[in-house]
């Protein structure tokens, strides 16, 4: 899974290239070339030329809503004051006490508010 | 025994400390008046484009609408959004008492019981685009000693900056502390 090039990577990225070097002229002729000459080589089965101009806009219209969306929903996950979850969570309530060792730095845990709200607002007398 | 601090949104707040006796106090966060000149200045506003708009369409319900709509809005902004002060009542023995007064004298009440209990905490938490402290009280859960089963946010409208809070939480906690004393001095 390394992300070295690859002689398969090389072969999928051309194709790729032409790929979308061809749909971008086949749209261009789609949108600029009028339909009687289309016509006239027997090429009639295409979208309205209404499309070739609706859908950029769609694309760019709903990018434009997408940041407003990504922000009104991170704001609704948001969790409430009155949630428990600004508290504690499935992980801290399940987390094992390890033995206090002398002399070893503490083991890594989830402190309770109540003893950091101790620690950093009541003074030590 | 009234001093004045600063809200989250820059109003000037004061608080009031009572201590009724060794182990009942009241703390008491009264937000900002609502001020005369604010009001007239919204007043004048929407009744001048509530003129505008009577000028532009000849209909002269529009100025009746307006001035009902702003009369009943007053009304309702008074009774039922704009808070006048927010207390809390600490007994030792008994619990924890909350009142919101309303600047239409409404008064809400909440009483918890000492039992329910577990602590009072000041919490940091993301509100809408800022991270604020609030002072909350967490209640006990009857089937877990260590757990949290609720989390009751205080003073919601008036939100009172850290300075503010610490005093507060130390007046809670000196009254919380006796009770944990309690059962071993008799």
């Amino acid at each position: 899974n390394s992300p070295s090039p690859l002689p398969e990577r090389a072969i999928y990225g051309f194709a790729l290239f032409l790929g979308s070097w061809f749909g971008f002229m086949l749209y261009l002729i789609w949108a600029y070339v009028p339909e009687t000459w289309l016509f006239s080589l027997g090429l009639t089965y295409w979208p309205q030329k209404y499309w070739a101009v609706a859908l950029p806009v769609y694309l760019l219209v709903a990018i434009g809503i997408g940041y407003i969306l990504l922000f009104g929903i991170n704001m609704m996950s948001t969790a409430p004051l009155n949630s428990t979850d600004t508290v504690t969570d499935n992980y801290a309530k399940k987390q094992q006490q390890k033995k206090f060792q002398e002399e070893a730095i503490p083991a890594l845990r989830d402190i309770p508010i109540s003893e950091v709200n101790r620690m950093f607002f009541l003074p030590e007398k | 025994e009234e001093w004045w601090y600063r809200s989250a949104s820059g109003a000037r707040i004061a608080l009031r400390c009572r201590q009724h006796s060794a182990s009942c106090r009241e703390l008491a966060v009264r937000c900002p008046r609502l001020r005369l000149r604010s009001l007239s200045a919204a007043t004048s506003a929407a009744w001048l484009a509530a003129y505008g708009l009577f000028v532009l369409t000849e209909n002269s319900m529009v100025l009746s609408a307006a001035i009902i709509i702003m009369l009943v809005g007053l009304i309702i902004y008074l009774h039922f959004v704009k808070i006048d002060q927010e207390s809390l009542l600490v007994i030792g023995s008994l619990g924890i008492q909350v009142t919101s007064s309303y600047a239409s004298g409404k008064e809400n009440t909440t009483f918890i019981e000492m039992s329910q209990v577990k602590d009072v905490v000041i919490n940091e938490a993301i509100h809408m685009q800022k991270v604020i402290y609030y002072l909350c009280i967490l209640l006990q859960d009857p089937g877990d000693p260590q757990g949290v089963s609720e989390v009751v946010p205080l003073f919601q409208s008036s939100k009172p900056r850290l300075d503010c809070l610490i005093e507060v939480y130390k007046s809670c906690q000196e009254i919380l502390e006796q009770r944990k004393m309690a059962p071993q001095s008799s």
